[in-house]
């Protein structure tokens, strides 16, 4: 209190005081470190995990419901499947149609949708305060009762079907595609969408199937934030619609074997192309491994926005493309770097020599203690600002919850990315960033191109699909 | 207990209210430069939203694509800030930044640890004391919008239709109808003297509103203000440019073939009623009803029912505004992306027949009370973010000269009727004011015919 009563009174005397320096940065105090809300945690007997957090900055509660069933989970012949239950939950249960959950969602203000990443499937929305009762009903329907009613698994395969040739028009999706096939091998991380053939094999009874094996209480996740209710309240009202949810066996996720990294060059022709999209990386850590930290760091002084070596090398000092950065996808099994970047087809063979250039230097060179220093502020504070709103607040608890980190990742993240040290860095970006075994795709018109990649190795080029 | 006691603020204000209250506080420099402050310290955040009232819709014939251009160069340094400088010491202190231009304003931002407000502060003076104008930040820039443009437009389905055809389409003076991404030739042709002259004439402290909304200290945020900004010189009001349409609309077509698309999308659009008139309220509840949530007239009929529809887009001011961002004149328009096993003479009289229903029927109850709540409840998610929040005070002010809107809007928004909503419906939307443009999938180019899109003509 005394210090809230100070403060305007030290404004006030420097405001005699000071006279303005505009010949540099002004000089402020340190970021401030992110204050974790408590989460409060139980266990239903069925096995469903429950973690309660209260945010009473907006009369909003978000839900998370979360299940180890992502895209990995996907039967081998049916790439695509989890996605298609995921986008279906929604689409009617045994006592609901379609149309009675989009009004009761709509009448109390609320989203529910599915949506599915390699890992995870989750039934995520929000709703006005004073409607979460109602929101945990229906979010607990479709949960338990999905049903995914015979006329609209029809529409949803012709519908993304599409999708999917609309995706394929995007050249990003297409070279994403064939970036993740050749890093990930067998694996079912190494596709990105169903095919034609694998929507026509989805009906109900694979849904179903799916649905049974993978979205059982024991395999899930439930989190709410927001203004919640009293807690005995609020845990009532989430065991009186989960409690009868019954339990059973899990089969093991896939195993986690993936193919040794290797150069690859694969030109996806897409005629007509006015610029080029080049993909370079490959496997790399997760976010449990000891490499961890200094690799994030090291990424984003490589590729992390407008002060990173990418963009000031590619884009402002070659005016080569409008974006350069580079990207570090990670998954609960595995990680993977990538540099990316979209220019103009003249300049293809120097701007791939510029990326690569620039990942061997992170190997070859320790990063200095400006860029260091500023990088991990860029961080901390990015992190910090990527907290401010419920929804982004809730989907980081989330996937501390879903993708086995430790509990005090979220509060520790800061203090991890500030204490990493070049030397890190430089042992981490031999282990990943060095570009010799790195896979190179490049998506673009191949009668424009193909001669500007052939000093980086053999072209393999192929049609677009 | 400063976090308490916020709460308790906002508790009060829900019931109350539609939605929490902003706390505003409004004020102008004696160079005219307006300054909105909304203090929030539920998390130590601050967003700083500089906001100038000039948009694409200014520019010049032969110069399009400059007011875009423009907002490039506002990164290249400034006389104390050396080129380069301004991304790296916002993201050194913690922070993320960007700019975009719209038709009718250009904006930037920068999100920071609330107590690097002073850094924000530093960099938007600067630059707008005392911006560097050189050839070579000119040129460089006039690669990265012209890579830009590959990239976000020429390399993708549906968008260089959107920014260069549709606008033809939809209006029909210059002003309105010219690409807001412009020509590499007009870019190529622009030199530093258009650029000094844009600056000095629209980049003036009395044409420009700066918001912060987060976690500040009233005083000393405004002793700062007045410190870096006070003393930037005002500049002469700048001429308006003529924007009026024909007072009658005729109906217009075109069909553009993509060689990107693979799937074939439909724009539909009518020319809109006055910004914050009782018609435009009533078009936007109109615009929940057909496209807004899960339970919408185009998901339940069109997706679901007539199985037609892929995707879809609609609002006022699309594609390049939204219905809280636009001056006069404005359109309703829609982007439909359909089956094709349809045709688009189909998807054009589904969408009429939609209108037709609202025309004849009217609205019912329960289903306008469900696009109130489902209006309410987005509207409270977007308040969330300080950034959004500032965009809005921004906007309103520059706009309508009304940064209070942002807590008293909502309530034209509920108050609007089934009577007035069948009223526009009759009004606006029908055919004789209609625009269509098909965008149809179409072979890529041969190989030996490729030419560079517009580059060298």
């Amino acid at each position: 209190m005394r210090i809230a009563a100070f403060l305007p009174l030290l404004a006030g005397t420097t405001l005699m005081a000071q006279t303005i320096d505009r010949t540099k940065p002004p000089e402020t105090p340190p970021i401030p470190a992110f204050k974790m809300p408590p989460v409060h945690e139980s266990k239903l007997p069925n096995g469903l995990s429950v973690f309660l957090v209260e945010d009473a900055r907006f009369p909003l509660v978000s839900v998370r419901l979360s299940f180890q069933a992502g895209s990995k989970f996907d039967p081998k012949d049916m790439p695509g499947l989890a996605g298609m239950v995921a986008s279906l939950l929604t689409q009617g249960t045994k006592t609901r149609s379609f149309r009675d959950l989009a009004e009761e969602l709509t009448s109390i203000g609320a989203s529910l949708d599915g949506h599915v990443s390699p890992d995870v499937l989750t039934l995520g929305g929000s709703v006005l305060a004073e409607n979460t009762a109602k929101l945990l009903d229906l979010l607990a329907d479709v949960a338990l009762n999905a049903n995914f009613p015979e006329d609209e698994v029809a529409l949803r395969k012709q519908n993304r079907k599409q999708a999917l040739l609309a995706q394929r028009s995007q050249p990003s999706f297409l070279a994403s595609e064939k970036f993740d096939a050749l890093v990930f091998g067998d694996h079912p991380y190494s596709y990105i969408a169903p095919t034609m053939e694998s929507l026509d094999g989805m009906d109900q009874k694979s849904m179903v199937e799916f649905r049974d094996t993978y979205l059982v209480p024991n395999n899930a996740v439930l989190l709410l934030v927001g203004q919640l209710p009293p807690r005995a309240e609020t845990l009532k009202l989430v065991s009186d619609r989960f409690g009868s949810w019954k339990e059973k066996p899990v089969p093991a996720a896939p195993a986690k074997t993936f193919p040794e990294s290797k150069r690859q060059l694969v030109l996806v022709d897409r005629p007509g192309s006015v610029q080029a999209d080049i993909h370079i990386g490959r496997l790399a850590a997760t976010r449990t491994d000891p490499d961890y930290y200094p690799l994030l760091v090291g990424n984003a002084i490589l590729g992390g926005g407008a002060n990173s070596r990418l963009f000031l090398d590619v884009r402002e000092k070659k005016s080569f493309a409008y974006d350069a950065h580079s990207e570090l996808d990670r998954r609960k099994d595995a990680g993977v770097v990538t540099a990316v970047t979209q220019v103009r087809n003249e300049v293809v063979e120097p701007a791939v020599e510029a990326v690569l250039g620039n990942l061997s230097q992170m190997a070859q060179a320790p990063v200095t203690a400006e860029e260091l220093s500023d990088i991990k502020n860029y961080i901390s504070g990015s992190f910090l600002i990527s907290l401010e709103t419920q929804a982004s607040l809730t989907d980081q608890i989330d996937l501390v919850k879903t993708m086995g980190l430790p509990d005090d990742y979220l509060e520790m993240f800061t203090t991890r990315v500030r204490s990493v040290e070049p030397d890190q860095i430089q042992a981490a970006a031999r282990k990943y960033l060095a570009p010799e075994i790195d896979s190179i795709v490049v998506v673009g018109d191949a009668a424009q191109i193909e001669k500007s990649l052939e000093k980086f190795g053999p072209v393999q080029v192929e049609k677009a699909k | 207990m400063k976090f308490a006691f916020a709460i308790l603020i906002l508790l009060c204000a829900v019931l109350q209210a539609a939605q929490p209250v902003i706390p505003i506080d409004k004020y102008t420099l004696k160079n005219g430069m307006r300054v909105i402050l909304s203090r929030d310290n539920a998390v130590p955040v601050v967003a700083i939203y500089m906001i100038y009232d000039v948009g694409a819709r200014v520019e010049e014939k032969g110069r399009t694509g400059f007011a875009h251009l423009f907002e490039h160069m506002m990164f290249e340094g400034s006389a104390n800030v050396p080129k380069g400088m301004h991304f790296k010491t916002v993201e050194s202190n913690g922070g993320t930044l960007n700019g975009s231009t719209h038709p009718d304003y250009t904006d930037y931002f920068e999100v920071l640890p609330s107590n690097k407000l002073a850094v924000g502060l530093w960099l938007e003076s600067d630059r707008m004391r005392s911006l560097s104008i050189t050839k070579e930040n000119l040129d460089n820039q006039k690669e990265a919008v012209k890579q830009e443009r590959r990239l976000s437009f020429d390399n993708r389905p549906y968008q260089t239709a959107i920014v260069d055809r549709w606008p033809e389409l939809a209006f029909q003076n210059w002003q309105n109808s010219h690409s807001l991404i412009g020509s590499f030739e007009d870019l190529n042709a622009s030199s530093v003297e258009d650029v000094a002259k844009f600056f000095k004439t629209y980049y003036a402290p009395d044409n420009a509103a700066l918001v912060i909304v987060g976690d500040i200290q009233i005083p000393q945020a405004k002793k700062l203000i007045e410190d870096y900004f006070g003393d930037i010189p005002p500049q002469p009001k700048p001429a308006k440019p003529d924007l009026s349409e024909p007072a009658t609309p005729t109906p217009r077509s075109d069909v553009y073939h993509d060689p990107h698309a693979r799937v074939p999308a439909v724009l539909i659009g009518f020319p809109g009623p006055v910004r914050r008139s009782p018609d435009y309220y009533a078009l936007a509840m109109l615009d929940i009803l057909f496209t807004g949530g899960p339970s919408s007239r185009f998901q339940l009929n069109l997706v679901k029912g007539k199985e037609s529809l892929i995707q879809y887009q609609a609002e006022m001011g699309w594609p390049f505004c939204s219905s809280t961002d636009y001056k006069n004149p404005g359109d309703y328009a829609m982007f439909l992306l359909y089956k094709p096993s349809f045709t688009p003479q189909q998807i054009v009289e589904q969408a009429q027949e939609e209108v037709a229903k609202i025309q004849k029927d009217g609205v019912d109850a329960k289903e306008l009370e469900r696009a109130r709540t489902l209006l309410r409840s987005e509207r409270i998610t977007a308040l969330q973010s300080s950034l959004n929040r500032a965009e809005l005070l921004g906007k309103y002010e520059v706009l309508d000269g009304a940064p209070e809107l942002i807590n008293t809007e909502l309530e034209k928004f509920l108050a609007v009727t089934p009577a007035e909503i069948q009223a526009v419906a009759k009004k606006y939307l029908t055919p004789e004011r209609r625009t269509v443009l098909q965008i149809l999938p179409a072979p890529p180019p041969h190989p030996d015919a490729h030419v560079e899109p517009k580059e060298n003509q």
